[in-house]
């Protein structure tokens, strides 16, 4: 066996353009990251190269996970049946349960008078098409682009809560920054009525998957199990999304103030659809209707146009003059209690929506 | 030409391998990084120049089509292959240990190189931790990963060697 290493001879022409390149890429990252150097054009190429690859892995894997999932389901099939014996035994109980709590809503609802300010998202599905296994940031693909009206800075949620924002929006993919990229700021609140603390969720590079609420000062109220949601300040969030709940608090690197630890309400571990919210609305509150008139009163325009057609062809009996006043005396106390009514019911509306968004 | 293409091809392939079917698999939000692997395997089988060469195209693939700190990993990965390359000749490249040696120094190497620049772009965490969570998931799946990576490559590049 030969004792010969060989050796490459570099010329030193090629270990000057690494060195160049090199010191050029050091360079470049650090302007990239504050934001003087973009690469848009090359940034599309590369989301045009990738996606049809990504889309096709992407579905090789989902019918793996199908495959694999359905031969685990048959493999588990007799514990699985015990199990769910014994769950349809608790949820029968737990029927009953929520008979009696919906019929005491329902009475309660009846009661106040109330009707749900609810929030109005407009909607895209998309899939997650590729997802950055990087230590240092958390972002994902998604296969919907500006082709189906995502733009960038479009919050991006599942049912459970929030997942992040779109940053790069091309034409069929668009790449999501997820709330736990130590980039990502998100302002956020206490959902609990008498804290309300306000704050920023950031990621955690200590533990990628619980974020920080951060920016809490050293006295306000705020205790393990909150749940936190989105304030709506900066404009990219809309209020009231669930971001997660509070597992621990510590001081900061400073003392001064608290950070909390969260728990996302999302699973970001199996986050396969989300939908990006392309337009958020508050709902429009529903059609005033007139409370129910006491007969012989009505303020109903018809009834009130009969009843001056009524009075006209009495008035050309004199007789009947004094009869036609004490009607219209009593037409105009019927819109003055009407007024009052409405007023009512708009006070009570406003305040749905307030507690709307309190919720 | 030919050549090229197959290599641009394994590179995508891979690339898309990583952030789609690894991510299904992954422990703590951390899987394999099979352009690392493949950077390193090419760097010791081609040399300094090709290895470097092989590192930048992937770490600049990463680069653009994940939208992290731009030129992170093109930097990370061009020092990788060439420092794989520059022991391309000091090496038996049909050893067992060898792909599994070098996917667990370059794997280090990156880390640090990568923990470096984030330091100097002003983020601060607690190394020990993230570490734990990180470095030490991610050594497992390379370990696991970096022998058939290696093979492949070995064998594909020796196609295309006869070919040629």
């Amino acid at each position: 066996m030969s004792r010969r290493v060989r050796r490459d001879k570099h010329s030193g022409r090629k270990i000057w353009v690494l060195i160049v390149v090199l010191v050029s890429v050091f360079c470049l990252i650090f302007f990239a990251a504050r934001g003087r150097f973009q690469a848009p054009v090359a940034n599309q190429a590369v989301a045009v190269v990738l996606s049809p690859f990504e889309r096709g892995i992407s579905w090789v894997g989902s019918q793996l996970r199908y495959l694999t999932s359905n031969i685990w389901d048959i493999a588990t099939v007799h514990e699985q049946n015990k199990m769910l014996r014994n769950e349809v035994e608790q949820l029968r109980i737990q029927n009953v349960q929520a008979s009696e709590f919906a019929a005491e809503n329902e009475r309660l609802r009846a009661l106040l008078g109330y009707k749900q300010a609810a929030t109005q998202f407009n909607l895209v599905a998309a899939q997650v098409v590729g997802r950055e296994s990087a230590t240092w940031t958390s972002m994902i693909v998604i296969n919907r682009g500006t082709r189906d009206g995502i733009r960038e800075n479009m919050a991006v949620v599942t049912e459970k809560g929030l997942v992040g924002h779109v940053v790069e929006a091309d034409y069929t993919t668009s790449k999501v920054q997820l709330i736990l990229d130590p980039r990502s700021s998100v302002g956020t609140l206490i959902q609990r009525a008498d804290s309300r603390v306000v704050g920023i969720v950031e990621g955690n590079l200590n533990d990628p998957l619980m974020p920080h609420m951060v920016n809490i000062p050293k006295t306000a109220d705020v205790i393990e199990g909150d749940i936190v949601v989105t304030s709506g300040f900066g404009g990219i969030y809309p209020k009231g999304l669930v971001v997660g709940t509070v597992t621990s608090l510590g001081m900061d690197e400073g003392g001064l103030l608290v950070a909390a630890t969260l728990e996302p309400a999302v699973d970001f571990q199996r986050l396969e659809d989300v939908a990006v919210i392309i337009s958020s609305s508050e709902a429009p509150p529903d059609p005033l209707e007139p409370p129910a008139q006491t007969p012989g009163t009505e303020t109903d325009p018809k009834t009130q146009l009969a009843e001056q057609k009524a009075a006209e062809a009495a008035s050309e009996a004199p007789a009947d003059t004094d009869a036609s006043a004490g009607n219209a005396d009593a037409n105009a106390a019927g819109d003055a209690n009407n007024t009052d009514a409405s007023n009512t019911v708009n006070a009570a509306n406003a305040g749905n929506a307030g507690t709307g968004d309190a919720q | 030409m030919k050549g090229f293409c197959l290599r641009a091809a394994l590179v995508i392939i891979l690339y898309a391998l990583q952030t789609s079917l690894l991510p299904l698999i992954a422990w703590h939000g951390q899987t394999a990084d099979l352009m690392l692997l493949l950077t390193s395997s090419f760097g010791i089988m081609r040399g300094m120049r090709q290895g470097s060469f092989m590192g930048f195209l992937a770490g600049l693939l990463q680069d653009l089509s994940t939208g992290t700190f731009f030129g992170i990993h093109t930097f990370s990965l061009t020092l990788i292959g060439t420092m794989c390359g520059f022991f391309s000749n000091r090496v038996f490249k049909e050893q067992f240990f060898l792909p599994i040696l070098a996917a667990v120094a370059s794997t280090l190497a990156n880390y640090f190189i990568l923990v470096l620049l984030m330091v100097l772009l002003g983020y601060r965490f607690n190394l020990v931790s993230h570490m734990e969570f990180m470095l030490v998931p991610m050594l497992v799946y390379q370990l696991v990963l970096a022998y058939p990576v290696h093979r492949f490559v070995y064998a594909l590049e020796k196609h295309s060697g006869e070919k040629a």
